[in-house]
């Protein structure tokens, strides 16, 4: 029985037409639950898995994920970094490969946080030590994203033709996902914000999810800012995530939304340098507007007493 | 006479002062941002944007409070928070209702607004640009000599005074003439100053953020520090080279840090952005190169220094080199540092016994 299956398994391998990558086909990819994965939603797992891998998405940030990132990582990081070194160092060891790869720009004309050039080479260097890092450069201003995909697909041996087709279905699924807002339900008389930030931040589980919490308790609508849009308009601002964030907030309306808030993370360098140009569009606009900032030591009831200030003081608005 | 307030960069604002002259104004101007200065920027400033920035602004604003009506700053094309730099400043100003005016200066065409603003005639406009580079020369040439002689004086203050005596000179010099003459004299003032030949001091390279290697404010006069424990320097901004490497890139498409990422490709494959590749590349060349350690500076949270450390660490464990990382806020004190840059003298130091009693000893044993 068993020399059979040997058998069988010797003819698929050497019939030329089937099964592209036969030594791919149980390989377990960890992807970590930070930067990319939030940037490109639904991308990563739907590509590895359409080329026959097994993606392995590292578990939703919480408590846990940061005491661990406060005792691995590096002090100085921004509070994302660190998640992201907690979520690599969870993946390390259970799975064969780990997928870091280097975002240089997600748009055309414009950069990433440039924490994200030495991003696989950080992990290489420190966390990632005993695993192989798969890595790919992935830069809109140069080539688009197929064409990296199509590079990525090749790094792995996968046939062409196989490429492709995880490289449409991921695309689609990635739109899909882009697409769908998050939304609570509206209740009578309740308050409409919109959430910005950046995208691993407003979807964060830890940074993010107290506040969605807390918001949807006080019977508010949460909007959370949409990153399907083409790209925007050339301003000063280079950085995408910055510069789509300012194009939004520039078209916003009074009667749209009751108010602004701004997720915000410690040390995080981009967001530092914006938050004066957001504070003075919103104050021109008349939109109420608050920015919150989390770090390491995010405690439920300070950021309640927050928001609650917050929406109580917009009730008392003329 | 009108006035042009220009950023900081250590000793190099003597020379920058120069060309400013080339617009037919005077320049307002410090080697060293006041500590004046940094409380006002910090102040105005948002909160938890770098420090370099905070030091600029309050210098900025220090200078409209002079009754300086015009300053510039340097233009960046890099991927950091330098980029905003200038739209920042100019934003906040405007904000505090002052009245100065900021040129941006760098990659913006051949004749840039502020050259368009005053319109020299080209005479006096390029005779003093030639200055300011024959200046930064000797400047470069001074900070080469004081690291060297610093450690091993044997009065302690001999080499900042005669440093410091050059210094004014320079300032002072007006013509080609006498720049040259001073030039001439810089190698024999230091080798004028005793010193202890027998003497064999540690070697420590400096890298980092520009304006900390730089600004003696900023970094709490590290060099200085630095120097008295006995310890040779070699500080990796000098603006001569950095000038040159620009024309290199001009004229011949030839960048250093082509060779440096040559260098340092084995750890990173990215130039991230500022100067974090010449960081790691340095670091690695100062370990083939046998120096003692080396010591990374950066303004706290600094986007591609801070990036880039996971890597230096690695490369520190690799090649046998320690690396000791300095971060700064507006909270650092001097005495601080000065602790902590005594305590690594020292651990460097018995790293140096240590090796080479190791070494010693293998010698003995093989006979």
């Amino acid at each position: 029985m068993d020399t059979d299956h040997n058998f069988l398994k010797c003819i698929a391998s050497a019939w030329p037409w089937k099964s592209a990558s036969p030594d791919h086909r149980s390989l377990r990819i960890g992807i970590p639950r930070m930067f990319f994965y939030y940037i490109y939603p639904g991308l990563w797992e739907t590509f590895f898995s359409e080329l026959g891998m097994e993606p392995v998405v590292s578990m939703p940030s919480t408590i846990r994920t940061v005491e661990k990132a406060s005792q691995i990582s590096e002090t100085e990081h921004c509070l994302p970094n660190k998640l992201f070194d907690a979520h690599l160092a969870e993946l390390v060891g259970k799975v064969d490969i780990v997928f870091v790869p280097r975002v240089l720009s997600t748009l055309k004309n414009h950069l990433s946080c440039p924490k994200f050039g030495p991003l696989p080479d950080a992990a290489r260097a420190d966390i990632a030590r005993e695993t192989k890092v798969l890595s790919i450069e992935i830069d809109e201003s140069r080539r688009p994203l197929s064409e990296s995909l199509m590079l990525l697909g090749k790094q792995l041996k996968s046939q062409k033709s196989q490429i492709r087709s995880a490289i449409s279905s991921a695309l689609r699924a990635m739109e899909s996902a882009k697409n769908q807002r998050v939304r609570f339900r509206r209740k009578k008389g309740g308050l409409r914000f919109l959430l910005i930030g950046h995208p691993y931040v407003i979807h964060d589980n830890f940074i993010a999810g107290p506040i969605l919490q807390k918001l949807k308790k006080m019977g508010c609508e949460v909007e959370l800012i949409s990153f399907a849009e083409d790209a925007p308009a050339k301003s000063y601002i280079l950085w995408s995530t910055a510069n789509l964030i300012y194009h939004t907030m520039k078209t916003l309306s009074p009667e749209e939304y009751d108010g602004v808030i701004q997720l915000t993370v410690f040390n995080c360098g981009c967001d530092s340098m914006m938050i004066d140009t957001y504070r003075g569009l919103m104050k021109g606009k008349n939109i109420p507007f608050m920015y919150l900032m989390v770090d390491e030591h995010l405690a439920q009831s300070g950021m309640d007493t927050r928001v609650e200030a917050f929406v109580d003081s917009l009730g008392w608005r003329p | 006479m009108t006035y042009m307030a220009i950023p900081n960069i250590g000793n190099y604002t003597i020379a920058l002062a120069t060309a400013v002259e080339s617009l037919g104004i005077k320049a307002w101007a410090s080697t060293a941002t006041t500590p004046e200065a940094l409380k006002l920027g910090i102040e105005a400033a948002p909160e938890s944007v770098c420090l370099p920035l905070k030091a600029h602004l309050g210098h900025f604003i220090e200078a409209d409070r002079a009754g300086v009506e015009y300053a510039f700053m340097i233009n960046s094309v890099g991927t950091c928070r330098l980029r905003y730099y200038r739209h920042m400043i100019d934003q906040i100003l405007k904000d505090l209702g002052l009245k100065i005016k900021i040129f941006g200066l760098g990659f913006d065409g051949f004749k840039p607004p502020i050259v368009r603003h005053f319109d020299p005639g080209p005479v006096t406009f390029i005779k003093p640009l030639f200055h300011a580079v024959l200046k930064i020369k000797v400047i470069d040439e001074l900070e080469v000599a004081a690291w060297r002689t610093r450690p091993i004086e044997i009065t302690p203050g001999n080499t900042t005074r005669v440093m410091n005596k050059l210094l004014v000179e320079l300032s002072e010099s007006k013509t080609m003439a006498q720049t040259r003459s001073l030039r001439k004299k810089v190698a024999g003032s230091f080798a004028d100053i005793p010193v202890d030949k027998e003497k064999q001091p540690l070697k420590v390279g400096l890298v980092g953020e520009i304006s900390f290697l730089r600004d003696k404010c900023l970094n709490k006069n590290i060099e200085y520090i630095l120097g008295s424990q006995g310890i040779e320097l070699k500080n990796f901004f000098l603006l001569g080279e950095e000038l040159e490497n620009i024309t290199r890139i001009i004229f011949l498409n030839q960048s250093r840090r082509k060779s440096l990422s040559r260098i340092a490709n084995r750890y990173l494959q990215n130039s991230v952005g500022g100067h974090a590749l010449d960081s790691v590349a340095n670091s690695i060349l100062c370990a083939d190169e046998g120096y003692d350690g080396m010591i990374h500076l950066c303004p706290s949270g600094c986007m591609p220094e801070v990036s880039v450390r996971p890597i230096l660490k690695r490369v520190s464990k690799d090649k046998d080199i320690p690396i000791l990382e300095m971060s700064y806020d507006e909270h650092t004190g001097g005495v601080g540092i000065a602790t902590r840059l005594e305590a690594f003298a020292d651990v460097l130091m018995e790293r140096r016994k240590n090796g080479a009693a190791a070494f010693r000893k293998e010698k003995a044993r093989r006979g």
